[in-house]
């Protein structure tokens, strides 16, 4: 069975993928862009991977760490749709940049040219938090599938399920605050993080619904705690309503109305109702994402959901369902064994669960038992890996706030209080501290025994991440390479009216430069490195033949255009970009 | 929100919380009042405002500020592992406040730093309880009171 889901993402991938490449190609152009929000289908389908993302943690560490029962392979399922979820969340975003390759600026790091990441931007927080989520996660997924065959690692379970519950929230909470803490008057709301997180976990839930459908079985705890998120999700929206009078009737309908019908007996017991309760909140939490990124999607003179977008879709779906079951099959026999079931899952087996893991216990001696407050226990294996863990978070700060103000930066005047870096806080905390107790697993209380080929990869990795922060370091090349631009192709130098220049201006610089010329601010501030003004002296002194250049080679933050604008359109658009500058 | 309606807000929470996690009660039932309560809580916002809810700012996250003070005083009434959900349940309205906080912050508001780390200091010295006791549970009452109040 897994081949054929495979097959059929693959049918799906494909496609995705040529849209994929003639939309990195083309830039923000190519897909659907809200004109008021300068935000698109990338945004969207990021919030919605990575709002799945969340159904491992959820269901996996959270349920870990609250003592709530689920069977391993559950589990395991869940947590394998988290990682592969958060490989196509980590896509959009790179996308939506518009400058693929120069995605390093948004690690909070300086660079050789004097580069600060702007920390003030949900877009560095977000990077970072996405990262150290998937690290995390990965680390988790591995214990808890090597656990059954090396059971001393079941008691790094529930550390580390304790350090990934804040961080699943934390993450989420970082994804609302792209929207919350801007102007958009949709976007308005200081309770986005809780309505994000809900929303989330709906999503996530129906996810795991439907993959554990696909399989065959299912699990009544999960269908009810998706039917109970569906109410207060709703609840949620009708105060949205109240508030700003915005409702999103469609995905109403489906994610919250038609999965009500789980209360109807028939329906609720048939495979194929529970996959229609699935896919319809599925359908609906995608749709709200659509027109929360996109308010004015749909609207007459806007541009609407086109064929790349399609693509775009398609290729996070197929995708999704080839990576997924490629592992799965992969992983099949790891993920198998006690506790596992081939058919429903419901109360009577869960009592069964919980009598074979407390048989497993005592035959291997395992303490999962509460851990006494403040007890040397509870110090060495939660306290110490988060104190210390809470230390380099205050280093990082305070690294931070020394950095930005330095003499000669042009970030000297950019102000950074506390509220600016503590978003990135917990995942500093969480990293270190899962790295602690990492190390104290293998070193300390030796629960893993590395081999010679495991400290043999340990070295390629650290060698490898070495040799990528020293290229982050140095930075990218500001311009094309020769080659690239001699096999350019070269264009005469017709006359641009400028009726034209305007058109041009509007969609391919105004999302960065504004319509107006003067930046537009919510998009630059937010989401690069805080660039210099280009008045009229500025431009003057630059001249027009190098700014020509930079239009057509790119420089730093800059795209470039050739191939995609002819010189005579370049030249007119300095031009342009002159007239701008010099309105009052 | 005037005073005195903020003081009713802390009561409503007090009464709705009565409700929650009764003995032998079902996810349905518990899920269906977080819900109702959620609602309500919306409703009192709404039609409490002194100004209205679209002019200020503060007023957006207030009824999930008072879903995590009903969650907060709900906690009191547990029969096991009352240590565990307190310290989450007052981590919640930490967490509400905080990002709240910031979210507004970028749109021009102050924060509220003494409520934040007021709660913040409280969920942190919660972990170390031991043994919650019917006295040591008033204690925190009259603290989640005092915070919501006063600060």
């Amino acid at each position: 069975m897994f081949r054929y889901l495979m097959l059929a993402g693959l049918a799906l991938f494909l496609p995705g993928l040529f849209a994929l490449g003639y939309a990195v190609l083309e830039g923000p152009s190519a897909w659907m862009t809200d004109s008021r929000t300068f935000w698109g289908t990338p945004i969207a389908l990021f919030v919605f991977w990575i709002g799945l993302a969340h159904a491992g943690t959820l269901l996996s560490a959270i349920f870990l760490a609250l003592g709530i029962k689920l069977d391993r392979r559950t589990a395991l399922i869940a947590e394998l749709s988290t990682l592969v979820s958060l490989v196509f969340a980590g896509i959009f975003p790179l996308m939506h940049l518009g400058v693929v390759e120069n995605f390093y600026m948004v690690a909070p790091f300086l660079d050789a040219r004097g580069n600060f990441a702007n920390v003030r931007s949900p877009l560095v927080w977000d990077f970072c938090c996405i990262v150290v989520y998937a690290l995390l996660s990965l680390l988790f997924f591995t214990t808890h599938l090597k656990a059954r065959v090396v059971p001393a690692l079941d008691r790094y379970c529930k550390p580390m399920a304790w350090l990934l519950f804040p961080l699943v929230l934390w993450v989420h909470t970082v994804v609302s605050l792209d929207f919350a803490t801007t102007f958009v008057p949709e976007w308005r709301g200081a309770f986005f993080p809780v309505y994000f997180i809900v929303g989330a976990i709906l999503s996530g839930l129906a996810l795991v619904n439907l993959l554990i459908c696909a399989e065959g079985y299912r699990v009544r705890l999960m269908e009810r705690l998706q039917l109970i998120t569906s109410w207060i999700l709703c609840a949620i929206w009708i105060w949205d309503l109240l508030f700003k009078g915005y409702f999103c009737t469609s995905a109403f309908i489906f994610a919250v109305l038609l999965p009500q019908f789980r209360m109807v007996a028939v329906i609720r017991e048939s495979r194929a109702g529970r996959i229609f309760f699935s896919l319809s909140i599925l359908l609906g939490l995608f749709l709200e994402r659509f027109y929360l990124v996109s308010p004015l999607a749909g609207v007459p003179g806007e541009p609407g959901f086109g064929l790349v977008d399609l693509g775009l879709l398609a290729f996070s779906l197929g995708g999704f369902m080839m990576l997924f079951y490629a592992a799965r099959s992969l992983l099949n026999e790891s993920m198998e064994g006690a506790g596992t079931y081939f058919g429903e899952v419901d109360g009577s087996d869960m009592a069964n669960v919980e009598e074979s893991e407390r048989s497993r216990e005592k035959t291997h001696g395992l303490t999962l038992s509460y851990i006494q407050p403040w007890s040397s226990e509870e110090y060495k294996t939660l306290r110490l890996p988060l104190a210390c863990g809470f230390s380099v978070a205050l280093l990082f700060v305070l690294w931070v706030c020394a950095q930005l103000p330095f003499v000669g930066s042009p970030y000297e005047n950019v102000e950074v209080i506390l509220v600016n870096v503590l978003p990135l806080s917990y995942p500093v905390i969480a990293f270190v501290a899962a790295l602690v107790l990492a190390c104290k697993a293998v070193w300390v209380d030796k629960a893993v025994e590395l081999g010679r080929n495991s400290y043999v990869a340990l070295a390629v990795a650290l060698v490898a991440l070495a040799v990528l922060a020293g290229m982050f370091y140095a930075g990218g090349a500001a311009s094309r390479p020769d080659a690239v631009i001699a096999e350019a192709p070269q264009y005469g130098s017709e006359i641009v009216d400028s009726a034209h220049v305007q058109f041009v201006w509007n969609a391919r610089c105004a999302q960065c430069h504004g319509v107006d010329g003067r930046f537009n601010d919510k998009f630059i501030r937010e989401y690069y490195p805080v660039p210099q003004k280009l008045d009229v002296a500025r431009i003057d002194s630059l001249g027009l033949d190098s700014l020509v250049n930079v239009v057509l080679d790119g420089r730093v933050n800059m795209n470039p255009y050739r191939g995609r604008l002819t010189e005579s359109e370049a030249r007119a658009l300095v031009v342009y970009m002159r007239s701008l500058a010099e309105a009052p | 929100m005037t005073p005195l309606l903020n003081a009713f807000a802390c009561l409503l929470a007090l009464g709705c919380a009565s409700f929650l996690w009764r003995k032998g009660s079902s996810p349905y039932r518990n899920g269906a009042l977080l819900a109702g309560f959620l609602l309500l809580f919306s409703v009192f916002t709404y039609f409490g405002a002194s100004d209205t809810v679209v002019t200020d700012p503060s007023l957006e996250h207030y009824p999930f500020r008072m879903l995590a003070l009903c969650l907060c005083f709900s906690t009191t009434s547990l029969g096991i592992y009352r240590r565990r959900y307190l310290v989450l349940a007052q981590a919640l309205w930490c967490w509400v406040e905080l990002f709240g906080a910031i979210a507004l912050y970028y749109r021009g508001c102050d924060a509220a730093c003494v409520r934040i780390a007021a709660l913040a200091g409280i969920t942190f010295g919660s972990t170390f309880l031991s043994q919650i006791s019917r006295e040591m549970e008033f204690c925190l009452m009259v603290f989640w009171m005092a915070v919501w109040v006063f600060f």
